[in-house]
């Protein structure tokens, strides 16, 4: 058990001194992750997807987001920042997004890339990808870390459906690897690539990539903290003038229901769903083959998109409001897509198919799995059946299914412990 | 009565068995060994909101034991087409699903009315579905063929005015 605790990342962290055990994360865990035994709360490494839920529920910050420290960029020679489109949705509107683009030069980056450059290939990727996978479907989107690792957790027979190639942020950091050591005749390990990201899920991603073949990206930073550094620098950024180029066409790829959109055309037929318990929904459906009419499900895990990330720090529908009306009125904007083309029928994007992390299973052996259940079954009779989460674990499903795997008593149901003592 | 009246009310079976798998459903039918969990599911009628639970922990307790993801899904679109068929064209019934270490057998009984001709209900596109379900987006005709071609074996049984007895069985390996 050890072992596969230590085998994922994550950028969830408990501080216990904090932790009151009220058991608010215990009921929001879609993976059922999280326990309170004796007041605390620990999550099992294995189950979390990193979504984020209960950083967003926890009321005495308990459970903090972990992202890196931007001090980290200076091992590097040469420094890019990649923002995440919903970084542009952050700022109030005497706050230009090219201003707050150029304040991340003043932070010590020498590049700034937007993952909204982009967007015109992804889409164009994404179609391609539906049509020479007609026997998928429906194809389901890759770009949310979280909902990847969900499917791989809770829905492992739809791995295949999952979109294999690269997300944006990450298409971009292979093209910028490769046009950086070429044009600024640098080493690859003297370039530090790093993203500036909305959730905790995408910090996980960076650190431990499900399915990539090489070295990706060197760290990434929340988009809350640099929004702080940023509103330090910004005055000065405002005033100096000249600034740079930005491409406000493609952020909307942080609305999921804008993605849909824009893949949807005459022979694709798109999905938006949006929200970790409606995702799950959606996928019960698809296992179902009962979205079988759908070529494209974009998935994620947060409200409205990416703008819901818990490392924002604007409300996701004004966020969402904003890149919109920055996106309506820009001009198009193509950016290198002949090179990233020829990365992508080169296979640069391809990823490794993703492998399942049941993590349901009672039991590797079928015949002990079901002996389990048997046992799970009788002790869920005993069972009050309030789902109240008193003991620690969100259901009384979930309870006797903890007692049979030894990792709680009966005595930890606080109702039954009530009738006892009444009983007496 | 007259005699042709009489033959549309016979009592009506329906087999269809994967070749592989008679000799393990011939066996299983005459020893009819107690199921290791048994899951059981109300279905009312008409009630589209709510029909597909029983399927849908069906597939969670398939999960819990390690079912293979392709079978798993196989079994999911059988025991989800029978469920709303229930609700669908039924007067509601229940569902129970008896779980095993190597397969599922899973009964749906019925109140009534009764499938009148049992080859025709298994004909694709053949659907006897009323405005209401087909305004639900259900009821195209494929309901039966779905689930026979999901299923190692699927026994129907059914006559015109009593309940309809379906029952599927699938093996995990």
């Amino acid at each position: 058990m050890q072992e596969i605790e230590k085998k994922y990342y994550h950028a969830i962290q408990i501080v216990s001194e904090n932790c009151t055990g009220c058991t608010a994360c215990v009921r929001v865990c879609p993976t059922e992750a999280i326990r309170v035994r004796e007041r605390k709360a620990s999550i099992d490494n294995s189950r979390c997807i990193d979504c984020g839920m209960c950083v967003e529920v926890c009321q005495f910050h308990a459970i903090i987001p972990r992202s890196d420290p931007l001090d980290m960029i200076r091992k590097y020679k040469y420094k890019v920042a990649i923002i995440s489109a919903s970084y542009a949705g952050q700022f109030t509107e005497d706050i230009s997004y090219p201003a707050s683009k150029k304040a991340l030069i003043e932070l010590g980056f020498d590049e700034v890339a937007e993952e909204a450059m982009v967007t015109g290939f992804m889409i164009t990727m994404i179609r391609e990808y539906i049509r020479q996978n007609r026997h998928i479907r429906p194809v389901l989107s890759s770009n949310c870390p979280a909902v990847v690792r969900l499917i791989q957790v809770k829905f492992p027979s739809l791995l295949p459906n999952i979109l294999h190639q690269e997300a944006p942020m990450s298409v971009l950091t292979r093209f910028l690897r490769d046009k950086i050591q070429r044009e600024e005749n640098l080493k690859d390990d003297e370039i530090g690539i790093f993203l500036i990201v909305p959730c905790v899920a995408h910090v996980t991603a960076v650190h431990q990539p499900e399915g990539v073949y090489r070295h990706l990206q060197d760290g990434a930073f929340s988009i809350g903290m640099i929004y702080g550094k940023v509103r330090e620098v910004i005055r000065k950024v405002q005033e100096s003038g000249d600034l740079p180029e930005t491409y406000d066409q493609g952020l909307t790829i942080a609305l999921s229901g804008v993605e849909a959109e824009m893949v949807e055309c005459d022979d694709i037929n798109a999905l938006s769903v949006n929200g970790i318990e409606n995702v799950m929904n959606i996928l019960s459906k698809v296992e179902d083959h009962y979205l079988d009419q759908y070529d494209y499900v974009v998935l994620r895990s947060c409200t409205n998109g990416c703008v819901g990330g818990c490392l924002n720090v604007e409300n996701p529908f004004v966020a969402m409001s904003r890149i919109k009306k920055m996106s309506k009125n820009a001009p198009t904007k193509e950016v290198v897509i002949d090179e990233l083309d020829t990365l992508y029928r080169r296979g640069e994007f391809a990823v490794v198919p993703l492998e399942p992390r049941s993590i349901m299973e009672l039991d590797k052996d079928i015949k002990s799995a079901i002996q389990k259940m048997k046992k799970i079954n009788e002790f869920l009779i005993m069972l009050p059946g309030l789902n109240c989460g008193a003991c620690g674990s969100p259901t009384c499903y979930a309870l006797a299914e903890d007692i049979v795997l030894g990792k709680a008593t009966v005595d930890d149901c606080v109702s039954l412990l009530k009738r006892y003592v009444r009983d007496e | 009565m007259p005699d042709c009246a009489v033959a549309r009310f016979e009592m009506a079976e329906y087999w269809h068995i994967n070749p592989i798998r008679t000799e393990s459903i011939r066996k299983y039918l005459e020893l009819r060994p107690e199921a290791e969990v048994v899951l059981l599911g109300e279905i009312a009628e008409k009630d589209f909101v709510n029909a597909g639970k029983g399927s849908s922990e069906v597939k969670n307790a398939l999960k819990r034991l390690g079912v293979d993801p392709d079978t798993l899904r196989r079994i999911a679109v059988a025991a989800y087409e029978a469920e709303i068929n229930v609700a669908a064209h039924s007067r509601g019934g229940r569902m129970t699903s008896m779980i095993f270490d190597d397969m599922i057998h899973i009964v749906y009984e019925d109140r009534g009315p009764g499938i009148a001709d049992i080859e025709q209900a298994m004909t694709p596109g053949f659907s006897t579905a009323d405005d209401l379900v087909r305004e639900m987006g259900f009821g195209a005709g494929l309901g039966l063929p779905n689930i026979q071609k999901n299923a190692d074996g699927l026994h129907i049984h059914s006559e015109a005015g009593s309940p309809t007895i379906v029952e599927i069985i699938t093996y995990f390996i």
